[in-house]
């Protein structure tokens, strides 16, 4: 082997275990970062295909948890009395749920039945499915995400507990599990199964936590996000009208702020890594003195030796980015955990281009962590040096 | 095999620590003809590794010349002097100063990454140094496998692989025994007859001075003392 070679081989064995804990210490980074792009990129699609559907939503102006009168519905349908800009209403009311001893929750929204299938053609795409929901008050719906976790499929009784009034187990019927819906999480039954129920304990009705409206098309859908605050405005229920996408945005966001604590995250370990290889680079340079100043001392100039100590950084840094890339690439590739999902992403995506991205971070770490040391490396006076050891 | 001339003129260096001037060289002349083998000694911080730091090209004067061979050092940049240490000087110190993780023979062919030459001619330079210095069957042993004695061997080989004019030794025997001393003193002095290696080395020890040609003495920055070695010790070393 080329001797420049071999002694950069033997620099990085010199020390095996604190090079193994340096790659280590950037591979930890790097994984963060693909599994958070790909979270994060996966949330974006999700939210981009919200937009797509053309729908506006419609909840109470000062806060989603304040509900608004059912009542809002014929009049909003008044702005378009032939259908064809404003082409469904349709109310939800959120009721989150459990089953019984079962601590997991469950994300459960009671709709108008008549304007869902419309509002949400994603869902119900078969007509049987969409018969037994007209037919059947206690239809549900079901996410496919919720039909793998509980092991429930078409046909099943299985019965939720509302985690809001009224508070009594309810039961349902699984009519569908919405295999081609971008959402996987949620179940959806009919509001008119709720008001029931609510009559029957006592419980305020007529209350929804929002509206979805379908519109015709791009312009209505900005037209009527004005129109409905407009119609409502200086009434006791204002409104607050946003498109989907916004509203998904600030619906997951109340919950947890998943992309913006996943950066951080990301970029934080990113900076302990630099710092760790850093520390690495700076011990190795200090053990190294004399051998770096007898190199100069033969005529071997701080080019060289920067070359050789930025080489050593990037090697061993390179190694960890592409084992840290590796690993969760291999993870959801090519293992059973490729099935594995995540709130309102389906499977994680880990794209190619986003290992690149992170092997290239890892590079930029190792050029950082041996910037210093080269650079001390580059003004190493070979005198000074020999008499600072003896 | 190539020799050169050492002249230093008025060499003065001054050292600055907290704005106090230490004069360590005041004045210095010194002549070494190309081939000699030269030993100088003095009192410990007299000025002796910075003389030779001086002539191999590591430091330059605050006044004066030095002159080796062709090249005038002080006119040199600092890049200038790195091109040139590489072609024209080996250096030997005390703490030989060898890379751990490479074997006798990749130390000894490390000056000679700076070479544009084939690799069965670097094979070849570097088989004929460490034969030179007695070492042939110890090639692949690491530094932590050899002696101190063998680990100034290596050294030597590393110093004279590229055929320097000039090999400036800093107490090269300042950590080795009497027996294993002798051996390396022998070895220069078989690179200064056998190859005519113009040879500077600073010593303490009177004995290892016998060895040279002529002993400078250093004492408050100028030369206190020249005198010539009998040769008693090469006539030794070749019978
Ligand atoms: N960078 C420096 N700053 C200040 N003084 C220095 C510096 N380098 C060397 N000196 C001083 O210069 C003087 C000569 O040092 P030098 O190392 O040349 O002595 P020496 O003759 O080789 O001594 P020794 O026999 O102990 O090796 C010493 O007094 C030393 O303290
Ligand atoms: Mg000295």
């Amino acid at each position: 082997m080329n001797l420049r070679l071999l002694y950069l081989a033997r620099n990085l064995t010199r020390n095996r275990i604190r090079t193994a804990l340096t790659c280590a210490a950037v591979a930890l980074p790097i994984i963060i970062y693909v599994l958070s792009t790909a979270v994060v990129e996966g949330y974006e699609e999700f939210l981009e295909q919200a937009a797509r559907e053309l729908r506006l939503a419609v909840t109470q102006r000062t806060s989603i948890i304040n509900p608004l009168p059912a009542g809002h519905r014929p009049k909003i349908e008044s702005l378009d009395p032939t259908g064809a800009r404003l082409v469904a209403v349709c109310g939800m009311r959120w009721i989150g749920g459990r089953i019984e001893n079962d601590p997991r929750p469950l994300s459960t929204l009671a709709v108008d039945a008549d304007t869902f299938p419309t509002s949400f053609p994603e869902y119900l795409r078969s007509p049987d499915e969409r018969e037994a929901w007209v037919r059947d008050k206690q239809a549900l719906i079901i996410g496919r995400g919720v039909a793998g976790q509980f092991g429930w499929k078409k046909g099943d009784r299985v019965t939720i507990v509302p985690s809001v009034p009224p508070y009594t187990p309810m039961e349902f019927h699984v009519v569908s599990t919405s295999e081609e819906a971008s959402d996987p999480l949620t179940n959806w039954f009919r509001r008119d199964y709720l008001e029931e129920e609510l009559r029957k304990s006592g419980a305020p009705e007529g209350l929804v936590s929002f509206f979805f409206i379908k519109c015709g098309s791009k312009a209505d859908l900005d037209h009527f996000r004005v129109a409905i605050d407009a119609l409502f405005a200086r009434s006791p229920d204002e409104t607050k009208t946003q498109d989907e996408k916004t509203f998904m945005n600030e619906y997951v966001t109340q919950q947890f702020n998943l992309p913006r604590n996943l950066r951080i995250l990301a970029a934080v370990t990113v900076f302990v890594a630099v710092m760790a290889a850093a520390n690495t680079m700076s011990m190795n340079f200090r053990d190294r003195i004399s051998e770096y100043a007898t190199l100069k001392s033969m005529g071997f100039s701080g080019g060289i030796v920067f070359t050789m100590i930025q080489s050593e950084s990037l090697l061993t840094c390179a190694a960890g980015g592409i084992a840290g890339a590796a690993v969760p690439y291999v993870l959801f590739t090519h293992t059973p955990m490729k099935n594995f999902t995540v709130p309102l992403i389906q499977h994680l995506d880990i794209a190619p281009a986003v290992c690149g991205q992170a092997v290239l971070i890892a590079l930029a770490i190792g050029l950082l962590a041996g910037a210093w040391p080269s650079w001390l490396a580059v003004r190493l006076h070979v005198v000074t040096a020999l008499r600072s050891l003896e | 095999m190539s020799a050169a001339e050492i002249e230093c003129i008025d060499v003065r260096k001054v050292y600055r620590k907290d704005r106090i001037a230490i004069p360590v060289l005041d004045g210095l002349n010194l002549r070494i003809a190309a081939g000699e083998f030269v030993t100088l000694m003095g009192p410990s911080g007299s000025g002796k590794s910075t003389l030779l730091h001086l002539i191999g090209g590591l430091d330059s004067p605050t006044g004066g010349s030095v002159r080796v061979g062709d090249a005038q050092l002080e006119r040199m940049s600092e890049r200038e002097l790195t091109a040139w240490r590489s072609r024209h000087v080996g250096f030997i110190f005390q703490m030989y100063h060898l890379v751990p993780v490479l074997t006798a023979a990749q130390n000894v062919e490390l000056p000679l990454l700076l070479f544009k030459m084939s690799a069965a001619e670097r094979r070849e330079r570097v088989a004929t140094a460490l034969k030179i210095v007695g070492l042939s069957d110890r090639t692949d042993h690491r530094p932590n496998q050899l002696s101190g004695g063998q680990e100034q061997r290596v050294a030597i080989a590393r110093a004279l692989v590229t055929d320097p004019d000039v090999i400036l030794a800093d107490e090269p025997t300042g950590d080795l025994d009497a027996r294993t001393s002798e051996e390396i003193l022998t070895l220069l002095n078989l690179l200064n007859t056998e190859f005519g290696k113009t040879i500077l080395m600073v010593t303490h020890d009177p004995k290892a001075a016998a060895h040279g040609q002529r002993t400078i003495h250093l004492e408050k920055g100028v030369l206190e003392r020249d005198e010539v070695m009998p040769r008693k010790t090469v006539a030794a070393a070749s019978a």
